[in-house]
């Protein structure tokens, strides 16, 4: 029984892990309908930069990401206005692979400032965990679980609360009908690359601590975080935390009762089921097209 | 070590191994009546060229480097020193990238086209099988300075020599022998092992498993995970929940780290940790939260830059200044790789291929690592080095021949506990 706990538990932290990674391309999967492979890069050099604080001035990784969530706002707007936007005015279509050269060259680019080493932080209450029983809480996990249930909620509350979350919304259900409604979706498309890739400073510096990664490391994180973009439903940021903690928690029972080794087809097999029975993915906005017609 | 990394693309498709398995098979029907002598003859005045194909692009590009670097210092030691018979020694260095299809096609086109007079070995066992399969339809001498996964001797090629004292199925030697020193109070009960499927650390964590269990040590858990994976969490999480003494790991690079990691954020602190090839990485102690943290983890080396072998100061202090930084396993290994071609060139007084193998297989080689010697399929008859971290030193605990210290940390400390 304290086995099953066990994974449970694990599951459910990691997950939350997930979604908090999953969290930016949402949002631009979701509303925009780009898909931004971009994004796993940004979630490194979050973590390389969460990782640089840390090490040189000594401040705490989740600390760090509020400070690193200003130069990563900055960037998905450059990357947007200067780059995207032009590129998705020629053909929607090419944004996936703009968006891929762009993580190309920001691997290359973290690689030069870096280096090809293995980095990981070590805040004091990495090595810590605490005790249920027989039942294992690792202190980092539940951390960057929490930092993942803030950043939901205040996304969720921003959603609904403001005029802009109304506005993505809008957008993102309706989007002719946004557009006739006064949302502008340049404006729109700013402020979502903007949220968007502040956000991974937060799963970057989860990562920090929780893994080691390297400049490559976005090949692996880039392919989960999809999986859970998919598995939530296109926009919901709720859904991809769902997503998240039902990947994580698979992924763990599946490692604990079946094999390691069958835990790495998790993500993939969970995607196929989902799309042949609920192809919206399991927590999608009904979303309308209909209103140009 | 014995290392061994999975390529993460093949530049080339199959069909290059196919070209280069006909050229070779082609070029070997053309010199097949004199395959013992055709390399030794050619150009018997200006240089001795020595060809090697390496992965200095790719995935490993970063510890091959240094791996070239102790073949460029070998060789301008020799030039330094007159040359091998009197000849000026010529490096001729391909890149492979770390596509195993490349290095067959290198090492063919250094036979066929380049006509190099000898070979030295590449990076790992995945790119040192096909290299030494067209050294070996070649006739041609193959000294590998990596490449210890025990299937590499046993496709019944005499020409092969590993570099290093011991392969995957010697590993564990040092270590085992150690326990079973112990007084059996002191003995660990039960054992965990978990290693990454790849040919140099999965069979060797399975002679781990044999030996120990002989001891009475009791397997409480085994899993081998692919190469791929970077979350041990759920690993970690399994392993405690069994509580073993004593945890075994087959790692081959950064998993070493991201396993101890794993059971660093469950505070779970087995009393011996053993594992293979990361402990001896670089980045190592910082990627687990300090040196401290790495007291008391025992791992296996081929080369230790404190070991007292003749030579290996030498070798540390030339090396040092040549390239500004001490050397890596991976130069000792190469550099390991020219004495040994270097003696037998020196003993047999030819570049006669057939005669060079003969010879390495009847003697004893004195080098950087310890004395090599050889059985019929060139694997080394000795074991490794067992080093364990002691306070920010990776000291070598055992053989007593080889060892920088007496002292050995019978139980690991606490991860965060001060070095």
């Amino acid at each position: 029984m304290s086995e099953l706990l066990q994974a449970v538990i694990f599951g459910v932290l990691t997950g939350g892990v997930y979604a908090l990674m999953a969290t930016g391309l949402t949002l631009t999967f979701g509303v925009m309908k780009i898909v931004n492979l971009a994004q796993g890069a940004f979630l490194i050099l979050s973590a390389y930069l969460c990782w640089t604080l840390w090490a040189q001035l000594g401040i705490d990784p989740l600390l760090g990401s509020l400070i690193v969530t200003v130069p990563l706002a900055a960037l998905g707007i450059l990357i947007y206005r200067f780059i995207v936007e032009r590129v998705q005015r020629v053909d929607h279509r090419l944004t996936i692979v703009v968006t891929f050269a762009v993580a190309l060259v920001a691997e290359a680019v973290i690689a030069l400032v870096w280096g090809p080493n293995p980095a990981a932080a070590t805040p004091p209450y990495f090595n810590e965990a605490f005790q249920l029983g027989s039942v294992s809480v690792p202190r980092a996990q539940l951390y960057a679980f929490l930092l993942a249930v803030a950043v939901t909620a205040v996304l969720q509350l921003g959603l609904k609360r403001t005029w802009l979350g109304h506005a993505i919304t809008a957008a993102a259900e309706n989007p002719e009908g946004a557009r006739l409604i006064g949302v502008e979706p340049k404006k729109i498309g700013t402020w979502i690359f903007a949220i968007a890739t502040a956000t991974t400073a937060f799963g970057g510096a989860a990562l920090s601590f929780l893994y080691q990664f390297t400049p490559d490391s976005q090949d692996t994180w880039i392919g989960l975080t999809l999986s859970v973009v998919i598995l939530g439903g296109l926009g919901s940021v709720t859904g991809a935390f769902a997503a998240g903690v039902l990947l994580g928690l698979a992924e763990s029972v599946t490692s604990a009762y079946i094999s390691v080794r069958w835990a790495e087809a998790v993500p993939a097999l969970l995607i196929l089921l989902v799309l042949l029975i609920r192809p919206q993915g399991l927590f999608t906005l009904a979303a309308r097209q209909d209103a140009a017609a | 070590m014995n290392r061994q990394r999975s390529p993460r693309q093949f530049r080339l498709p199959v069909l290059a191994v196919g070209a280069a398995l006909i050229l070779t098979a082609v070029s070997a029907c053309g010199s097949a009546s004199s395959s013992g002598t055709s390399h030794a003859g050619s150009a018997s005045s200006g240089p001795i060229t020595i060809g090697m194909s390496l992965p200095m692009t790719g995935p490993v590009a970063d510890v091959s480097k240094s791996g070239y670097q102790g073949y460029e210092l070998w060789a301008s030691q020799v030039n330094a020193a007159g040359g091998l018979l009197g000849r000026r020694v010529k490096l001729d260095m391909l890149d492979d990238g770390f596509d195993p299809n490349q290095t067959a096609a290198d090492y063919t086109r250094l036979i066929s086209q380049d006509h190099v007079n000898l070979l030295l070995g590449t990076f790992s066992s995945l790119l040192n099988a096909p290299a030494s399969a067209i050294a070996a339809r070649q006739g041609m001498l193959y000294v590998e300075p990596s490449g210890g996964a025990a299937t590499l001797f046993t496709r019944g090629f005499t020409d092969l020599f590993f570099a290093q004292p011991g392969t995957t199925t010697s590993l564990p030697d040092q270590f085992v022998a150690w326990i079973a020193s112990l007084p059996a109070s002191e003995r660990p009960p039960t054992a965990a092992y978990v290693t990454q499927d790849d040919p140099s650390a999965s069979p060797a964590v399975a002679v781990f498993r044999t030996r120990l269990q002989a001891l009475g040590v009791k397997t409480v858990y085994y899993q081998v995970y692919d190469p791929s994976t970077t979350n041990f969490d759920s690993i970690a999480a399994a392993i405690a929940h069994t509580q073993p003494q004593m945890i075994i790991q087959g790692a081959v690079a950064d998993d070493g780290a991201q396993f101890v990691r794993s059971l660093q954020k469950l505070n779970y602190n087995p009393k011996i940790l053993f594992q293979t090839n990361a402990p001896t990485d670089e980045a190592y102690p910082s990627a687990i939260g300090g040196a401290a943290s790495a007291n008391g983890v025992f791992t296996a080396q081929s080369w230790s830059a404190t070991a007292t072998y003749p030579g290996n100061q030498g070798f540390v202090q030339a090396y040092t200044k040549m390239f500004g930084a001490p050397p890596t396993e991976d130069a000792a290994n190469s550099y390991t790789a020219g004495q040994v071609l270097q003696a037998a060139v020196k003993a047999v007084g030819s570049l006669d291929q057939s005669a060079l193998a003969k010879w390495l297989h009847d003697n004893t080689v004195s080098t950087i690592v310890g004395p090599l010697k050889w059985d019929k399929a060139g694997d080394p008859e000795g074991s490794l080095l067992l080093s364990q971290w002691q306070h920010g030193t990776l000291q070598i605990v055992a053989p007593a021949s080889a060892a920088t210290t007496k002292a050995v940390l019978l139980t690991k400390p606490a991860w965060d506990s001060s070095s």
